[in-house]
């Protein structure tokens, strides 16, 4: 199977990020850890059936995104290539990039298009199943497993609520994962540094394309409500927890 | 990416033991037994120390990996320490067989988030390193940073002091006490990184060597006379290992600082009514001899009844939470029914104390933990040897 | 163009709770704009007769009983011939499948992770964006494709509308193979905590194993799972697959309700949620720093309350 994982990186929540209005300026940039899902999913499969695996790192020149380490982590857990595609102008609209993707896409080959299920950032939809009308391929997201049946995948998908789905899905197709069938496999430090050394990293553009439509008016961060006691006899106490269920929208 | 096969595996093996020193004395194995006699895993191991060698010498290490054998221990020195043959079990045969897991890229899953969110954020909690110092902040007095200027005293609480909840009042404790004594201190502050201890004693050597290369450039920034530190895996670190990175600095357990103020502070001492045991860590105690700093400084506290336990100094049992231990938990409940800590706070339980006093700080939340289990808490409390002594001159 | 519809998640020949909310909003945003509520449904042998919204396109299909590539093309189509202001879809499995497909086809700007939307000329959406720590104000021109998130909107109950029933052959769809349905799996191990909205956490003050029920119907109740401290499952109260923490699961339900639960920090190290509510006798429990409600009461005496009172709201 010829296989391509895309990995894209997003702002590390475990550092601040700084919201100038319509922009945010993250302290540190991560792989985006369901791409990273996608990448172990692309291995696993690549050792169960042979084959290949491309890791396609996207990322926006004048942010300070590191996409080398995440693609050496890639190769180093068994991937083969790694390219590093720069994208022609930031975008946070992911029909943009969906459309970008596309392009490039064309005449590569791949059986399989793995990507990780919705990103901590999109919040204008997701890069999937917007790619999939783009190169008229099936999609299906929230994938946690895959199994090569002559020219299908039979994949299980989550439904919610603890409930698993499978379908069969006609190849070529695009695949989101939202958990790779085996925990990420652990990279040593010393080895990833040298995977980094000697590593061969690609390196191409993607021209992205301009869609107006949805535009963020602003960033902003929640209020941090200050913590509430609730003391008293068990009646009202009950009645003050129900009506904070039905504000967080659980009743 | 997996090592192909048998013979590569043996070869890196036998490649990490060759840096370890004294790495090849395995040659020199007995086959005694001494070694699994002294584990508190040994009754439920596959693979005691002494099978682990047999193990290399018949090239079956990968029967060794799948078994987990290597993974049941919390570097808690004893084998090493009672080994007639000297042989570096605890810093060489177990690390360099955990080395083999981590490049397979299976190691427990605890420990491989623990392992990656140190090399990613210097701190196995993920939490921010900005944050490191925010301690500081829960203090009514200053505190200085190193790269603001020297100081006599560079103080390092480390993850656990700087970051876990319970450790940080121990951090704050030590503090206040250097405060009291009016000791010129000061932090590496957020330049600190894990000093990684536990990372070495896991297998993972090259984030080991990363650290104590970022820690000891962020030590240069200004000079300072010694190191005082209230974690007993990084006094033993700052003191037997970065030395071989250059680093040549006088390093100081708490307890030893305590000591050596302990004229001072007994002028400052009012009593305490307590009765006492002490536990001696395995890195305070057995790995580095210091069993009398500790134990002088509890006696000198007017009020306080000392009592000890039942194996105390280089027989004390293991806390359970050295050399990644604390990020081994449900692995090791796996195959155990009881945790050390859980029979080690039953023995300190045992004494009569109302205090049971350690002087590492993993020992916290392990016996705090093991309290809860034990069904003693209430019947005895957990407390850093700093915290005791802080009580004691308030 | 002044409609507002939703598509409704049908899994397993029943409408999941969300398609309630989503219609709740989408009344009140069809007053807003003068149009309908729409409810977009695929399915067989469903009930949609008593949706709460005005009209309810129904495709009905053996081939449609469950989710697979038809629907998007009955969809898509059916989208077309509606033509709405507003689209509601679920940030759900099958939500995301489904909008994020159409949106790009029919080339509506589209908005995820959402919990608010307003229409005025243009469509605005609020997003949950970056694991809730920012909120994203979005502006879409003309028209959207909402994805809102779980409990975001008041569920709207019932209903009478005008159902337009249609079958494939009614729009002009023939079955194709690019996606089938192929079976349902429920897990036979335990379920993954992790992917839940609403945990329910008992920890060592539930006391024993003859009190677990109580948290699970409670549980039960708010649509959630239970999960617990490491204490209850060395106990054996629960299964280890239910622990969260350092050694057990990391969750981020948008509601952990901590019974008994002191908040040491190597439970604490699991617990990323977006709401943590928790009950204590003891003021000073460190889970109190973690929560947005506290409560310092008795578990034994509240709980029962509670259940009831839940009870009622649901009758
Ligand atoms: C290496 C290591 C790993 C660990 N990993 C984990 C882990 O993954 N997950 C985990 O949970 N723990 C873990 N622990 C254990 C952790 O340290 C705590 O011991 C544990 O979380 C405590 O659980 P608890 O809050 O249920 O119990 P307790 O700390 O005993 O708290 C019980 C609480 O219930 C309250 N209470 C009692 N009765 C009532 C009542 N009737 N009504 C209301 N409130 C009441 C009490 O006030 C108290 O706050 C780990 C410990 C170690 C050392
Ligand atoms: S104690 Fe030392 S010499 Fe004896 S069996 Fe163990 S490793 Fe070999
Ligand atoms: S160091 Fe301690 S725990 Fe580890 S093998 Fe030796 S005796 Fe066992």
């Amino acid at each position: 199977m010829k296989i391509c994982a895309i990995l894209r990186t997003v702002p590390d929540l475990v550092e601040e990020i700084e919201v100038i209005d319509d922009e945010i300026e993250p302290f540190a940039y991560i792989a985006n850890e369901r791409d990273e899902h996608a990448v172990e999913e692309a291995v696993i499969l690549k050792e169960r059936y042979g084959g290949s695996v491309d890791v396609i790192g996207i990322v926006d020149e004048d942010s300070e995104e590191e996409i080398e380490e995440p693609l050496a982590m890639a190769l180093a857990k068994g991937a083969d290539r790694a390219i590093k595609l720069t994208m022609s102008n930031k975008s946070y609209r992911r029909i943009e990039q969906a459309k970008a993707l596309a392009e490039y896409f064309k005449d590569k080959d791949y059986d399989l298009i793995l990507t990780g299920i919705q990103g901590i950032d999109a919040f204008t939809g997701m890069l999937g199943p917007m790619l999939s009308v783009y190169m008229e391929l099936p999609f299906t997201g929230y994938v946690t497993s895959v199994e090569a049946e002559d020219g299908t995948v039979k994949v299980q998908k989550e439904l919610g609520g603890g409930l698993l789905g499978e379908f069969r899905v006609k190849l070529p197709a695009i695949l989101g994962i939202v958990s790779a069938e085996k925990p990420l496999r652990f990279v040593p430090l010393a080895k990833l540094r040298q995977v980094m050394k000697k590593a061969e990293i690609e390196e191409d553009e993607l021209e992205i394309p301009e869609f107006e439509g949805v535009q963020v008016v602003k960033y902003y961060e929640p209020e941090k409500p200050e913590i509430v006691l609730l003391e008293g006899e068990p009646e009202e106490v009950a009645d003050k927890l129900i009506e904070a269920f039905k504000e967080i929208g659980v009743l | 990416m997996e090592l192909e096969s048998e013979s590569e595996m043996l070869e890196t093996y036998m490649e990490r033991l060759s840096e370890i020193q004294d790495g090849e004395k395995y040659k020199q194995c007995l086959q005694c037994g001494t070694c699994g006699g002294s584990c508190p895993y040994g009754i439920v191991t596959k693979f005691t120390p002494r099978k682990m060698i047999l193990a290399v010498r018949a090239n079956i290490i990968d029967e060794l990996l799948e078994s987990g054998a290597q993974w049941l221990c919390t570097s808690c020195y004893s084998c090493s320490f009672r080994c007639p043959s000297q042989i570096p079990l605890t810093d060489g045969i177990i690390p360099a067989a955990r080395e083999l897991s981590l490049l397979e890229g299976n190691p427990p899953e605890e420990l491989a988030r623990a392992l990656m969110n140190t090399a990613r954020y210097g701190n196995p909690f993920k939490e921010s390193p900005k944050k490191r110092d925010r301690w500081v902040k829960e203090v009514d007095f200053e505190i200085k940073t190193l790269a603001d200027g020297p100081a006599d005293v560079l103080f390092i609480p480390e993850c656990f002091g700087a970051y876990h909840r319970r450790c940080k009042e121990v951090t704050k404790a030590m503090a206040e006490i250097f405060n009291r004594l009016g000791t010129d201190f000061a932090i590496l502050g957020r330049d600190e990184k894990c000093i990684g201890d536990s990372n070495r004693l896991s297998g993972e050597f090259g984030l080991f060597e990363e650290l104590v290369e970022k820690n000891i450039k962020a030590m240069e920034k200004n000079p300072f006379s010694r190191i005082v530190t209230i974690d007993a895996h990084a006094f033993h670190s700052l003191r037997s290992e970065y030395p071989r990175f250059g680093f040549s600095k006088p390093v100081l357990h708490h307890s030893e600082f305590l000591a050596e103020n302990l004229e001072t502070l007994k002028e400052m001492f009012s009593e305490l009514e307590y009765i006492v045991t002490y536990h001696d860590s395995c890195y305070v105690g057995r790995r580095n001899g210091i069993y009398d700093a500790p134990r002088d400084v509890i006696r000198a506290i007017p009020g306080v009844e000392f009592v000890e336990m039942k194996r105390i100094k280089e027989n004390a049992l293991c806390c359970g939470g050295g050399g990644g231990g604390v990020w081994l938990d449900s692995f090791i409940k796996e195959f155990m029914k009881e945790r050390p800590a859980e029979e080690r706070v039953r023995e300190a339980a045992n004494t009569g104390a109302d205090i049971l006093v350690t002087s590492c700080i993993l020992d916290i939340p392990m016996f705090e933990d093991a309290l809860k289990m034990t069904g003693l808490e209430g019947q005895i409390v957990v407390k850093d040897i700093c915290e005791l002594v802080l009580e004691a001159i308030r | 163009m002044k409609d507002v519809a939703v598509i409704v998640e049908i899994i397993e020949s029943t409408i999941q709770d969300i398609s309630y909310e989503l219609l709740g909003k989408a009344k009140e945003l069809a007053s807003q704009t003068g149009g309908k509520a729409v409810a977009i449904a695929m399915g067989n042998k469903v009930d949609v007769s008593s949706l709460p919204c005005d009209t309810v396109y129904y495709i009905e299909d053996d081939a449609l009983e469950n989710f697979c590539s038809l629907h998007v093309k009955v969809l898509s189509k059916i989208v077309q011939e509606v033509n709405p202001k507003v689209i509601l879809a679920g940030n759900t499995s099958i939500g995301t499948d489904l909008a994020g497909h159409i949106a790009v086809e029919l080339n509506i700007p589209v908005a995820s992770l959402c919990n608010k939307v307003s229409v005025n000329e243009n469509v605005r959406a609020t997003s949950l964006a970056y694991g809730g720590k920012l909120l994203v104000d979005l502006e879409l021109k003309e028209r959207g494709v909402i994805l809102a998130n779980r409990g975001s909107f008041t569920a709207a109950t019932e209903g009478s509308p005008e159902v337009k029933k249609l079958s494939l052959s009614d729009i002009g769809i023939e079955a194709d193979n690019e996606i089938e349905f192929i079976d349902y799996i429920k897990p036979e191990e335990d379920v993954d905590i992790s992917k839940f909205d609403v945990l329910v956490s008992v920890g060592r003050g539930i006391g024993g194993e003859e009190n677990i029920d109580d948290a699970k119907e409670l549980a039960e109740l708010l649509g959630g799972e239970i999960s617990s401290s490491r204490p209850v499952v060395d106990s054996e109260w629960l299964p280890k697959s239910r622990q969260v923490g350092r050694s057990g699961k990391t969750v981020t339900p948008n509601l952990y309700l901590a019974l008994g639960i002191s908040g040491a920090s190597e439970h604490l190290e699991g617990v990323k949620a977006k709401n943590v509510i928790a009950i204590n006798t003891d003021p000073d429990a460190p889970i109190f720093r973690v929560s947005r409600i506290g409560a310092v009461i008795d578990i034994f005496d509240v709980i029962p309350v509670l259940i009831d009172k839940i009870k009622e709201i649901k009758d």
